[in-house]
C-alpha cells in the first residue's frame, strides 16, 4: 500500500528506527533488501572470476545510494550497517534455499550444468543450517547472535560491531568467540546438545 | 540450555579461553566443581573453540564463500566463455570492456572500427549457440528485428557467427534499465506516462512489422542517461530463449513457465493470462505486459506476485489487481488505461498499441495544459486558498466561491494587473473541435479539475475528470468552460440547504473574473476561479452549478454581477431579484440540454440561442 519512500524518508526512518520505532524498519526492510541484492547481483556479474564481493563496500554503496550523497549521516550508518547485515543474511538464505530448492529436483530444468559447476553441493546446505542455528542461538543469547550477524553477513569488524551494539570492543571478541565455537559445535555435531 | 546455564557456561568458556594449558584445566575443574555435565559442556566448547579457529570456521564473509548463489537466477545465468579487455572478436570487432551478462549471453562494449563506433556486443551462451533449431529461429527474428526502425527500438546491427562465437551487435544505451531506473525512488506521475509512450511507440511499430515481443519486461526497457530516451530490448528474441524445443509452438511460452516453479520468479510477473495458460499469443500480449509495467510504475509493486510461480500464475488468471487509486496517485484517467491493458480477455483489451498509444498521449497533452494553467496560476492560489476559510466563518454556503473575494484580495495586496492574467488562454489541445456549429444550436464544454486533500495539505497533483464524482469534503476544485461560439457564459451556484426560497451566489462572471464581461470569445478558456480554488465546507449535499450560455446577453443574469464581492460572496441578497433568477432557470432549463460525456470533456448541446444546465456536485 505504500510507495517507495524518497531519500529524506528514509534518512527519517533510520533516525526513528535509531530512536525505538520498530515499524521503521518493517519500511526499511524491502528497500534495503532490494537494493542491496540488486548491487550484490550487479557486483557478482561484474566480478564474477575471483568471486570477492566487498560485503561493507557493497553496504557502503546501498546506503550512499538510498539516502542520496548529500543526506548521508554517518550516524545512521552504523544502523544502516545492522540492518544491512541482517538483509544480507536474508538475501543470501533466499538464494541457498533456493538452490537447494533446484538440487532436490524442484526447478531442475532452469539450472544449466554450467551454473550447478559454480556452487559446491554443501554450500547452501550449510548456510541454511548455519542460518537455523543462529536462529536459536539468538533464542538463547540475542547479543550474541547478532555479533555473528554483523561480522559474518554484514562484514563489520569488532570495533564497528561495538559501535553499532554500543558495547566495549572486548566484549564484541568474547561474544564472538562464544557463539562461533558454539554454533560449531552444533552443525558439526560435536555438541551434547 | 536454559538462559542460566548458558550464562554459566560462557563466563567460564570466556574466561577459560584466555588460560592455557594446565592453568586453563584448573580453572575448569575449580569453577564447575562437582556439576559434571557443566564441565563436560565447557570442555566441548572448548574444544569447537579449537576446531573452528584452526579451520577458520565462519572466518571470511558470508557474502563471499556464497557469493556464486547469487548468481543462481535466471537472467545471470553465467556463461563460461568470458572475452577480455581488447580482444579481438571477428575482424571488426574490439572488446572494450564486459557490460553484464543477460538472459541469453554476456554483454560487451565494443568497437567496430569499420566505421569507429561503439556497440554493445551480445555474445550467446553455448548452450544456445548449439542448438541448430533456436539458432535457426534466432537468425529469423534477429533479422526481422534488425529491420525495425524506430528510435525507441534497440537497433540491432548485426547478427555474427565467428570463432564458434555466436553474436548479436546492436546499439550501445549508456542508461540504466527500467527495472534499476524503478529502484531507487518512485517515478513522477509525467515520467511514467513517457516512459509509457515511448514503450508503446515501440510496440506499435513492431507490431505493424507483425513482431511480437512477448517478454516485455522492466529489464528489457532501457533509459538513455543523456536525454532519457526509452529504448525497448530483444525484439523478436524471447521466443528463442524459451527452453522447450520439441513442443509445438503454442505451448512453449507454458511449459517454459509452468515447469520451474520458484525459479522464475521476476519474469513470470508480466506473463498475460494467456501466455500462463500456454495458449497463442499475439500483439496484446505485449500491452498486457506493458500494462503490468505502468501499474507497478504508478503503485510501486506489480499487480500479481505470490508466493511461488504458481501462486502468481493464479493471480494472473483469476485476480483482479488492486485499483491504482487505492496506491498510487494516478489521475483517474492514467487508472483506466493500466486497467484497460490489463484485462484478463484479451478480446476485451487495448486491441493494439496504438489505441493505447493515442490515449496516453491525451492524457500526458491534458496534464501539460494543466501543469501550464497552474503555474500561471500557482503564484496567487495558495494565498487565495488560505483566505477562503476567513470568508465563510459561517459555513452556510455550502459551495464557497472562492473566485470573487480572492481575486481583489490578491489584486490589492500584489497589485497584480488581474485583467492580464485572466486573458483568455486559448487551449488548441484541449477544445474542442472548432468546425463551424449550427447557429440553432449552442455547444459548451466543461471539464473539472481536482485537488485531492489530506490533513490539510494538497495531496497528490490535481487531476482532470470529464465529469462529476463525489467529492470528499476537503477536496477543492476548478471548472473550465470552452466554446467554439462565442457567447454570454453564466454561472449560478445553489447550495443544497433546503430552505423556502433556495438560495444562489453569482459565480461568473464578477468584477475581476473576465474583466468582469460576461462575453467569452469562440476557443476561449475559461478557468474558474481563475486563480484559486472552489472549496467545499462540512455541509454535505448536493451542489448545483448552473450554466447558462446563450447568444445574446441576458438581462436578468447579466445586472446580478453587482452582488459578486467578498463580503456576501456573491449570494443574491435581494429576495426579488433571486425569485426572478428562480423563476428564470425555471422556464429555461426545461429544454433540457443533450450531455455527452467524453473521455476528457463533458460536452453540453441545446437547441436554440441559449443552454441552461445544471452540474450536480455531491460531495461528503
Amino acid at each position: 500500500m505504500t510507495r517507495v519512500p524518497n531519500p529524506q524518508n528514509i534518512t527519517q526512518l533510520l533516525a526513528e528506527w535509531r530512536e525505538g520505532k520498530q515499524s521503521a524498519l518493517d519500511e526499511l526492510y524491502p528497500l534495503v533488501y532490494d537494493e542491496l541484492h540488486r548491487l550484490a547481483r550487479r557486483y557478482m556479474s561484474r566480478e564474477r572470476k575471483g568471486h570477492t564481493l566487498q560485503t561493507t563496500a557493497l553496504i557502503n554503496e546501498a546506503y550512499v545510494r538510498l539516502v542520496g550523497q548529500k543526506n548521508v549521516v554517518w550516524a545512521n550508518r552504523s544502523h544502516f550497517f545492522a540492518i544491512s547485515a541482517q538483509i544480507m543474511r536474508r538475501i543470501l538464505i533466499d538464494h541457498a534455499r533456493r538452490h537447494a530448492y533446484a538440487k532436490r529436483g524442484g526447478g531442475a530444468q532452469q539450472v544449466s550444468l554450467d551454473e550447478a559447476a559454480t556452487v559446491t553441493p554443501d554450500q547452501s546446505g550449510e548456510l541454511i543450517r548455519l542460518d537455523e542455528a543462529l536462529k536459536s542461538l539468538a533464542e538463547m543469547d540475542p547479543r550474541r547472535s547478532q555479533v555473528v550477524e554483523l561480522r559474518y553477513f554484514g562484514g563489520l569488524n569488532n570495533e564497528e560491531i561495538a559501535g553499532v551494539l554500543n558495547v566495549s570492543e572486548n566484549t564484541v571478541t568474547r561474544d564472538w568467540n562464544m557463539a562461533r565455537a558454539w554454533l560449531y559445535q552444533q552443525l558439526t555435531g560435536s555438541g551434547a546438545n | 540450555m536454559t538462559p542460566e546455564r548458558w550464562k554459566q557456561v560462557s563466563r567460564i568458556f570466556n574466561k577459560a579461553i584466555s588460560l592455557d594449558g594446565e592453568e586453563r584445566t584448573a580453572f575448569v575443574a575449580d569453577e564447575c566443581g562437582v556439576d559434571q555435565s557443566l564441565r563436560s559442556e565447557v570442555e566441548k566448547l572448548i574444544a569447537a573453540h579449537s576446531n573452528a579457529s584452526a579451520e577458520k570456521f565462519i572466518g571470511g564473509m558470508a557474502a563471499e564463500a556464497a557469493a556464486p548463489l547469487l548468481l543462481n537466477d535466471d537472467d545471470l545465468e553465467p556463461s563460461p566463455k568470458v572475452l577480455t579487455e581488447g580482444q579481438q572478436v571477428g575482424t571488426y570487432y574490439e572488446i572494450l570492456q564486459a557490460l553484464g551478462a543477460g538472459g541469453m549471453g554476456e554483454v560487451y562494449l565494443a568497437r567496430d572500427s569499420r566505421l569507429g563506433r561503439t556497440v554493445a556486443l551480445k555474445v550467446l551462451t553455448p548452450e544456445i549457440s548449439r542448438d541448430e533449431r533456436r539458432m535457426q529461429r534466432f537468425r529469423q527474428e534477429a533479422k526481422v528485428a534488425s529491420s525495425l526502425n524506430q528510435p525507441n527500438i534497440l537497433t540491432v546491427f548485426e547478427f555474427g557467427e565467428v570463432d564458434g562465437l555466436t553474436f548479436l551487435a546492436t546499439e550501445f544505451v549508456d542508461g540504466e534499465t527500467l527495472r534499476d531506473h524503478l529502484r531507487p525512488k518512485p517515478l513522477k506521475l509525467g515520467e511514467i506516462i513517457d516512459i509509457g509512450i515511448q514503450v508503446l511507440a515501440a510496440l506499435d511499430a513492431a507490431h505493424e512489422a507483425h513482431i511480437v515481443h512477448r517478454d516485455m519486461k522492466p529489464e528489457n526497457v532501457m533509459i538513455r542517461h543523456r536525454d532519457h530516451v526509452v529504448k525497448v530490448l530483444d525484439f523478436g528474441l524471447a521466443k528463442v530463449a524459451e527452453k522447450s524445443p520439441s513442443k509445438a509452438e503454442a505451448s512453449e511460452a507454458a511449459t517454459a513457465f509452468k515447469t520451474a516453479p520458484g525459479t522464475i520468479v521476476g519474469t513470470i510477473k508480466y506473463l498475460s493470462p494467456e501466455q500462463a495458460r500456454g495458449d497463442e499469443v499475439d500483439e496484446r500480449t505485449d500491452i498486457w505486459s506493458t500494462g503490468v509495467m505502468m501499474y507497478e510504475m504508478v503503485a510501486g509493486a506489480v499487480p500479481f506476485s505470490g508466493a511461488t510461480s504458481s501462486h502468481t500464475i493464479v493471480q494472473i488468471l483469476e485476480k483482479d489487481p488492486v485499483p491504482l487509486s487505492k496506491l498510487g496517485n494516478a489521475p483517474p484517467e492514467l487508472e483506466r488505461i493500466v486497467e484497460k491493458a490489463m484485462v484478463k480477455n484479451p478480446e476485451e483489451r487495448y486491441q493494439t498499441a496504438k489505441d493505447m498509444l493515442i490515449d496516453l498521449r491525451s492524457l500526458k497533452k491534458r496534464m501539460d495544459v494543466e501543469v501550464e494553467i497552474q503555474r500561471t496560476a500557482s503564484h496567487t492560489t495558495s494565498i487565495a486558498a488560505n483566505r477562503t476559510e476567513e470568508f465563510d466563518p459561517r459555513k452556510k454556503r455550502v459551495l464557497l466561491v472562492a473566485l470573487i473575494g480572492m481575486a481583489i484580495v490578491t489584486a490589492a495586496i500584489f497589485g497584480i494587473n488581474m485583467w492580464r492574467a485572466s486573458r483568455a488562454r486559448s487551449i488548441a489541445s484541449v477544445a474542442p473541435p472548432t468546425a463551424s456549429a449550427p447557429v440553432s444550436e449552442r455547444t459548451l464544454t466543461y471539464w473539472i479539475t481536482v485537488q485531492k486533500f489530506r490533513d490539510k495539505k494538497p495531496f497528490q497533483e490535481p487531476f482532470t475528470i470529464p465529469r462529476e464524482m463525489i467529492f470528499e469534503e476537503d477536496y477543492q476544485i476548478r471548472l473550465s468552460f470552452s466554446s467554439p461560439q462565442a457567447g454570454h457564459l453564466y454561472i449560478l451556484n445553489e447550495g443544497p440547504v433546503a430552505t423556502s426560497a433556495p438560495e444562489f451566489n453569482v459565480v461568473f462572471p464578477s468584477s475581476t473574473a473576465n474583466k468582469g464581461s460576461s462575453l467569452i470569445a469562440a476557443g476561449q478558456v475559461m478557468q474558474i476561479p481563475e486563480a484559486s480554488w472552489l472549496k467545499f465546507d462540512a455541509q454535505q449535499g448536493t451542489e448545483k452549478l448552473w450554466l447558462i450560455f446563450s447568444e445574446d446577453v441576458v438581462p436578468e443574469l447579466e445586472s446580478l454581477k453587482e452582488f459578486a464581492n467578498p463580503q456576501t460572496q456573491g449570494l443574491i441578497t435581494d429576495p426579488v431579484r433571486n425569485k426572478l433568477v428562480q423563476d428564470f432557470l425555471k422556464a429555461d432549463s426545461e429544454t433540457k440540454a443533450s450531455v455527452e460525456k467524453g473521455e476528457r470533456i463533458t460536452t453540453l448541446k441545446s437547441p436554440g440561442k441559449l443552454l441552461v444546465h445544471a452540474i450536480k456536485l455531491e460531495h461528503h
